[in-house]
């Protein structure tokens, strides 16, 4: 369980459009650096937000990560 | 509401709300934080979530009330309330969307932002947040000014913060609160636990609460309540004095 590392991706993900640009263009090599288990970092690379929060991404991160996030796809 | 408001010329707005992990994260989480300075600014963020868009036409910059603020925390301190402080923590929605709406084009008074941590457990307990207002309203109380005092937050919206469960919410759970509430039954509000507050999707609540300790055992009079797609919302007042 690192809920940290999950969270700590996310906000960068939302506040660092440069990282959230190399994330959209090669997932696995933006974060090859973050400290995920192997599930974790199959969410992310798999665009999986339901199931990073499942994991025990914050909501509010996770719903509102521009581009990424799915705040607004209701 | 915002004409009886500016009608009894506060020198000061109380706003206690909630972070989104916007302008808390990863340094520190506060179980209570007073905003302090002499300044705030609204929070910018690129794509701005449509609940912090519509608040762009208002100013990017807000006067506080310094000394109201330094008095919560000081008399805090003193009285066994271990507050955070900040002078740099910017506000979102969960402080100027209330402010916008009650006051609109009408002027602002100097506010003094209370900041709860609503949503990262472990959260302050309703009990203690309702104590904090009881804190507040003694320091009012013994001040030279008139305050106003919102608190904010959603009722029930986001049950367990699990995205699946987005779209959920306990309208039984937010007409028990409001009855108490219209009551002046402050008691059973008390013992609400974090995980009910979980479950039903009432996290922001705590802010609620706070505000409670400050009046009770005033009686609210619910101007609104509706059930939106997403979350549940009312709009209280309580007349005091």
């Amino acid at each position: 369980m690192s809920r940290y590392a999950i969270n700590s991706l996310l906000y960068h993900l939302k506040k660092d459009p440069a990282l959230r640009a190399r994330f959209i263009e090669d997932p696995a090599a933006a974060i090859a650096d973050a400290d995920l288990t192997g599930e974790e970092r199959a969410a992310f690379l798999a665009g999986d937000m339901r199931k990073i929060n499942e994991l025990g991404g914050y909501l509010h991160l996770v719903m509102s990560i521009p581009k990424i996030g799915t705040h607004g796809g209701h | 509401m915002g004409d009886r408001f500016v009608e009894r010329k506060p020198d000061a707005l109380i706003v206690v709300a909630d972070d989104h992990m916007n302008a808390f994260s990863f340094n520190c989480v506060p179980a209570f934080c007073v905003r302090i300075g002499k300044t705030v600014q609204r929070m910018m963020q690129d794509n701005a979530e449509a609940f912090d868009k519509v608040l762009d036409h208002m100013a990017t910059e807000y006067v506080l009330h310094e000394e109201l603020a330094n008095q919560l925390l000081a008399q805090g301190m003193e009285s066994g309330f271990d507050l955070a402080l900040s002078w740099e923590a910017p506000i979102d929605h969960a402080f100027l969307s209330p402010v916008n709406t009650l006051l609109g084009s009408r002027p602002i008074p100097p506010l003094v932002p209370i900041f709860v941590n609503a949503f990262i457990a472990p959260q302050p307990t309703a009990r203690r947040c309702f104590q904090f207002g009881q804190h507040i309203a003694r320091v009012v109380a013994k001040s030279p000014w008139t305050v106003g005092l919102i608190a904010t937050g959603g009722l029930s919206h986001f049950p367990e913060l699990l995205l699946s469960r987005v779209g959920q919410t306990d309208t039984v759970f937010d007409r028990k609160l409001i009855h108490w509430m219209e009551r002046g039954e402050h008691e059973p509000l008390l013992d609400l636990t974090a995980d009910e507050l979980h479950k039903t999707g009432s996290h922001e609540f705590l802010n609620w609460m706070v505000l409670l300790g400050a009046i009770t055992p005033a009686r609210a009079e619910v101007r609104y309540f509706g059930e939106l797609p997403r979350i549940n919302l009312a709009a209280v007042e309580w007349k005091l004095g």
